[in-house]
């Protein structure tokens, strides 16, 4: 069990540079998850964290040691692999076991360590069969049975679940998370999928064009976004942005947005400085009811999308689209006119310009 | 100068007429007939003397047309056997003595006695020349030129040792001991010990007194032929005169070797002439002298290429085409290229060769040469047999008894 | 089958003149029954019949009977086993089966090593590696023939650029004639060979190289194998299937085919660098015993199959 710094790495590919100045900590026996689209540098980052890809510059530190240098073997980690990379030509008992073998365990304390990891996923009835004879479900655990027979200071996990199906992928989420629970291993977690970002990570890093746009908790990440990006990457349905402007409101501040006024609590101290000045309000779906209220929209039903739980409701105000989550009694009719109530205490002013939050 | 002279004129010749077919189409009238012709041409000079007749031929015979295909000689059994089999054979094909036996048998040759007896220029040729061609009183073949049995010398190194060139199997092996020197790199003999060799190594074993036919007699005398090959492969094993890489030298190394100043003297014959003169002055650095006499026969070959028609289609054109070979102007013309010798005894009066001394040992040769044996499974032998055994005894693997012992049990397989 | 609106209209109403005597008809229930798969097969079959199976036949045939194509007089009469008796007592056909041994046994190790290591190097994707490919795929384009004249050029005692390049080197005295001395031709012939053909194994390992997904040598770098661990224990066994199907062709290929030797030694000096091949050509073309050829061929035959049988076996590739 270890903690790992990140300080300042780069990567660059000839003269295209895929990750800038990436500062990380994790702490030890945390869940770090690595979130972001397709093409944001994460997996890079994994792999230089792996010591599978060599960095550009700055300094990857696992526990105490700076391992720059060192070969990945040598690092003391554990790897699952999309992929999972399971040894096809050998079984399941030799794929667990290979870090072990190669590490020269004697077999005796091998076989030990293989029946504990097999026992712990339960897999104790496929050790002698072939990959290739196992079920996406069952290679998953397998290849996880290979990281964990080692006890290392570090698990890497490569977006182990994207090959499952979405029950599957379900059920495998909480065993990782059980897993995390049970060993206390730090996990570096990289994946695109917000829910397994927020439901395992204790710490979310969300990424775009190699830049880590905001290092926080999951709550954090989702309740005070740092930008426009987070705000509209995390959640679904999206965060509604309205645009609006930003003036003195009975000794407070409020939000115009054409004829309505979202009257505003809870204001961050920069915001000040934007009165009368355009600005973006985020709004989660979640956040509205149904009904007149202090900071109330209107606006005509569009779309009406009853999911069991909730009802969304797509809202034509002045033009823009608002999304809200409504309860599940609510079966309003398009067309009909609606009026909704914001909470503005969880409501997030951006910066139009930078789209940074305010 | 002559050559060069000839040369040009012949081109221009040629072109005159081909411009002239060209303008004139009407010239070629009637409908041309293709034959292909396939041979065994090697060389350079001897691809530069075919395209030579080629062209005489055409100017000639402006309604013949023959393409030429050259099979290789190691490929040409096989590929003769499968025209034969397929019924794809070519029109003409140059056959040599020994394989006439081979291909008679599997019925390749068409009989050519009248057409010959009815040819006007049949009295130019010798009736031995048709010896190897000829079986039950049927010829099937015409020669287009001879292989004389000659050997070259290096005139300059004979004169620098002082020694007098050999007559007899014993002074060339003398003379071989003196020019020898390993550390000019110098060898007194170029045996050829790897493919096409065995006709030499059986022409050893008559000079010995072990004629692998006689009449209708086929066989080896066991004590002569031993005493032929020991002598024989002495040169390399004993007397150290020949370069070591004699068992895979086959003609091209034979010739590079001779050319190239590593050895003193080779066997081939006078077709090799001009590829020699093309790197070595002739009557300067290198010599000619008829083949050596063996204790107890003197024996140099007189074999001829002949050629003969090998498909009905077209025969009458074919024939046109073999005759050509016959004809003074072409067999000078070839001779002049290459350094094989006409057949024809009008070609063979040329003054060009009668009065050129490098050309006496072939014309002394022609008076006590011999034909090469001929028996259905000769040519199998002397390659498959013959060869490897004198191989064995070169590298030392075999005693001569060893190696004559089985020649004599291959002959037994070969004729049984 | 499942009925279609057609079939039935078709019995739904009496069969018209026409609808009688109409091909299509027949063809399209013919096509119904469980004889359309033989009669689409038909046509294959007949093909392979002409022209694989009778030759092969042909071939076996010719192995009993007297064939000399120079001796007429012999006829061409069956003669039971005497090719197969005379093989047992013919001490060429075994210096032939023992150097056939040696050469295709040498010459697959040394081309799949070779080829192998090529293979590993070109799939590195290293910049200038598609450049290099074309270079080290080279000799498999060329002709035997030409390959092997080549060589003996450059192998020529008295002209010869390797000749002159070991002598220069100092690993040679003086100019040595490979091919004339028995202990040197057949590895100089082998070397030859494998020299041509390697790229043969470099083509099929290479594409098997590709098949090998990359994750799989980056757990293998995080399990701590090193790189001939990694070869031993993850390449060599994801190419077990490639590597039979490689060496099981490469085996026919040098088991069958003379001509490399042809040109280099014919099978000499002596009978060091005789093979089976070679043996079964001279005797066909050079004697004209099919016959005798036909039993060697025959023999070759057997020896090829139960090969492929035997190393099926121990390779285990069907096990997957």
């Amino acid at each position: 069990m270890a903690t790992l710094s990140i300080k300042g790495v780069r990567k660059s590919f000839g003269s295209v540079e895929v990750l800038h100045n990436i500062d990380l900590e994790l702490e030890d026996g945390g869940f770090l998850v690595l979130l972001g689209p397709s093409g944001c540098g994460k997996s890079t980052l994994l792999s230089i964290i792996a010591g599978l890809e060599p960095s550009s510059g700055g300094d990857v530190v696992i526990g105490d040691r700076t391992v720059n240098d060192v070969h990945p073997k040598d690092r003391n980690i554990a790897m699952v692999f999309q992929s999972y990379a399971l040894y096809p030509t050998m079984s399941v008992r030799r794929n667990i076991g290979f870090g072990l073998e190669m590490r020269r365990v004697d077999t005796s304390s091998r076989e030990d360590a293989i029946a504990r990891a097999a026992d712990l996923l339960q897999i104790s009835h496929l050790l002698d069969r072939k990959p290739g004879q196992l079920s996406g479900g069952q290679r998953q655990r397998v290849a996880m049975g290979r990281a964990i027979v080692r006890n290392p200071d570090l698990f890497l996990f490569d977006e182990p679940l994207s090959n499952l199906d979405a029950k599957l992928r379900v059920e495998m989420r909480t065993e990782i998370k059980r897993l995390h629970d049970r060993l206390g291993t730090s996990v570096v977690y990289v994946t695109h999928d917000q829910v397994e970002a927020m439901t395992l990570g204790t710490k979310v890093a969300v990424m775009k064009g190699g830049v880590i746009q905001q290092l926080a908790d999951p709550q954090t990440i989702y309740e005070k976004p740092a930008n426009m990006f987070v705000a509209g990457f995390i959640g679904s349905p999206t965060m509604n942005f309205l645009t609006g402007t930003l003036e003195q409101h009975n000794g407070g501040l409020a939000l115009h947005h054409g004829s309505a006024v979202l009257a505003l609590t809870d204001i961050e101290p920069g915001a000040e400085a934007f009165v009368g000045k355009q600005v973006v309000a985020g709004i989660r779906p979640e956040t509205f009811s149904k009904g007149e209220g202090p900071s109330s929209l209107t606006g005509t039903v569009d779309v009406v999308e009853p999911t069991g739980p909730d009802t969304m409701v797509v809202l034509d105000v002045g033009g823009q689209m608002i999304s809200a989550r409504l309860g599940s009694r609510e079966r309003p009719h398009p067309g009909e006119p609606m009026t909704l109530n914001v909470d503005t205490s969880a409501l997030n002013l951006f910066d139009p310009d930078t789209g940074n939050r305010i | 100068m002559n050559k060069n002279f000839n040369r040009r004129s012949v081109l221009k010749i040629g072109a005159g007429l081909m411009a002239a077919t060209a303008l004139t189409p009407s010239l070629a009238f009637g409908q041309t007939a293709n034959i292909n012709y396939w041979h065994t041409f090697t060389s350079q000079s001897e691809f530069a003397g075919l395209e030579e007749v080629m062209k005489l031929f055409k100017a000639a015979h402006p309604d013949i047309v023959v393409t030429q295909e050259n099979i290789p000689n190691p490929d040409f059994m096989a590929k003769i056997t499968a025209a034969v089999l397929a019924d794809s054979r070519p029109n003409v094909t140059m056959v040599s003595s020994e394989r006439f036996a081979d291909l008679l048998a599997m019925g390749a040759l068409t009989d050519m006695t009248e057409r010959l007896s009815s040819w006007d220029k049949r009295s130019d040729f010798d009736d031995s020349r048709f010896d190897s061609i000829t079986k039950d009183g049927k010829i099937y073949g015409l020669p287009a030129f001879s292989f004389v049995d000659w050997m070259y010398y290096r005139k300059d190194w004979f004169e620098e040792a002082g020694i007098a060139p050999p007559t007899t199997y014993a002074e060339m092996r003398d003379a071989a001991i003196a020019i020898t020197d390993p550390s000019k790199g110098r060898y007194g003999f170029g045996l050829r010990g790897g493919p096409g060799g065995q006709n030499y190594i059986n022409n050893v074993m008559e000079a010995f007194g072990s004629p692998v036919q006689q009449g209708d007699q086929i066989g080896l005398d066991r004590d002569k032929a031993i005493e032929g090959i020991a002598w024989f492969s002495g040169l390399l094993t004993q007397d150290k005169v020949v370069p070591p890489s004699a068992p895979n030298d086959g003609f091209r190394q034979v010739i590079e070797g001779f050319q190239t100043g590593q050895t003193g003297m080779i066997w081939h014959h006078t077709g090799s002439f001009q590829d020699i003169a093309s790197k070595l002055e002739p009557g300067v650095e290198f010599g000619t002298l008829a083949m050596p006499a063996g204790p107890a026969a003197r024996v140099a070959r007189l074999a001829y290429a002949y050629n003969s028609i090998t498909k009905d289609e077209n025969a009458d054109a074919s024939w046109e085409w073999i005759k050509f070979w016959g004809e003074p102007d072409a067999a000078i013309a070839f001779l002049d290229k290459t350094g094989y010798f006409p057949a024809s005894n009008s070609a063979s009066a040329d003054p060009r060769i009668a009065d050129n001394p490098l050309y006496k040992p072939a014309a002394e040769t022609l008076v006590f040469g011999r034909p090469q044996p001929s028996f259905p499974g000769l040519a199998g032998w002397l390659e498959s047999v013959v060869l490897p055994a004198f191989q064995r005894a070169l590298i030392g693997e075999a005693t001569p008894e060893q190696a004559v012992d089985e020649m004599i049990d291959g002959l037994n397989q070969a004729i049984g | 089958m499942t009925s279609n609106p057609q079939s039935i209209m078709a019995s739904s109403r009496p069969l018209s003149t026409w609808d009688r005597i109409n091909p299509a008809r027949y063809i399209g229930e013919l096509s119904e029954t469980r004889f359309w798969m033989y009669l689409l097969l038909l046509p294959s079959a007949l093909l392979i019949m002409g022209v694989v199976i009778y030759p092969t036949l042909y071939g076996f045939q010719l192995s009993f009977r007297e064939m000399r194509l120079n001796r007429p007089d012999l006829g061409t009469d069956w003669v039971l086993l005497k090719h197969y008796q005379r093989m047992l007592s013919d001490q060429i056909f075994w210096i032939s089966l023992r150097n056939t041994a040696v050469w295709v046994t040498a010459a697959v190790i040394i081309e799949f090593s070779v080829g192998l290591i090529a293979a590993l190097a070109l799939n590195r994707n290293l910049p200038g590696t598609k450049v290099l490919a074309v270079f080290i795929l080279l000799p498999f384009f060329l002709p035997n023939v030409v390959a092997g004249h080549m060589w003996a050029l450059m192998l020529d005692p008295r002209l010869g650029v390797i000749n002159d390049l070991l002598v220069k080197v100092g690993l040679l005295g003086g100019y040595k004639a490979w091919f004339a001395d028995p202990s040197t031709a057949m590895a100089a012939a082998i070397i030859v060979e494998a020299w041509h053909s390697f790229p043969f194994f470099t083509l099929l390992l290479l594409a098997g190289l590709k098949g090998v997904p990359s994750d799989l040598y980056k757990a293998a770098d995080i399990d701590g194998a090193g790189s001939i661990s990694q070869l031993r224990l993850i390449t060599l066994p994801m190419l077990k299937t490639v590597i039979a199907a490689a060496v099981i062709l490469r085996v026919i290929g040098l088991v069958n085919s003379p001509d490399l030797l042809l040109i280099l030694t014919s099978g000499g000096p002596g009978r060091s660098t005789q093979v089976l091949s070679l043996y079964a050509f001279q005797t066909a073309y050079k004697d004209f015993n099919f016959g005798y050829a036909g039993a060697l061929s025959v023999i070759m035959f057997i020896f090829l199959m139960m090969f492929a049988w035997v190393y099926v076996r121990l390779s285990k590739v069907n096990q997957d």
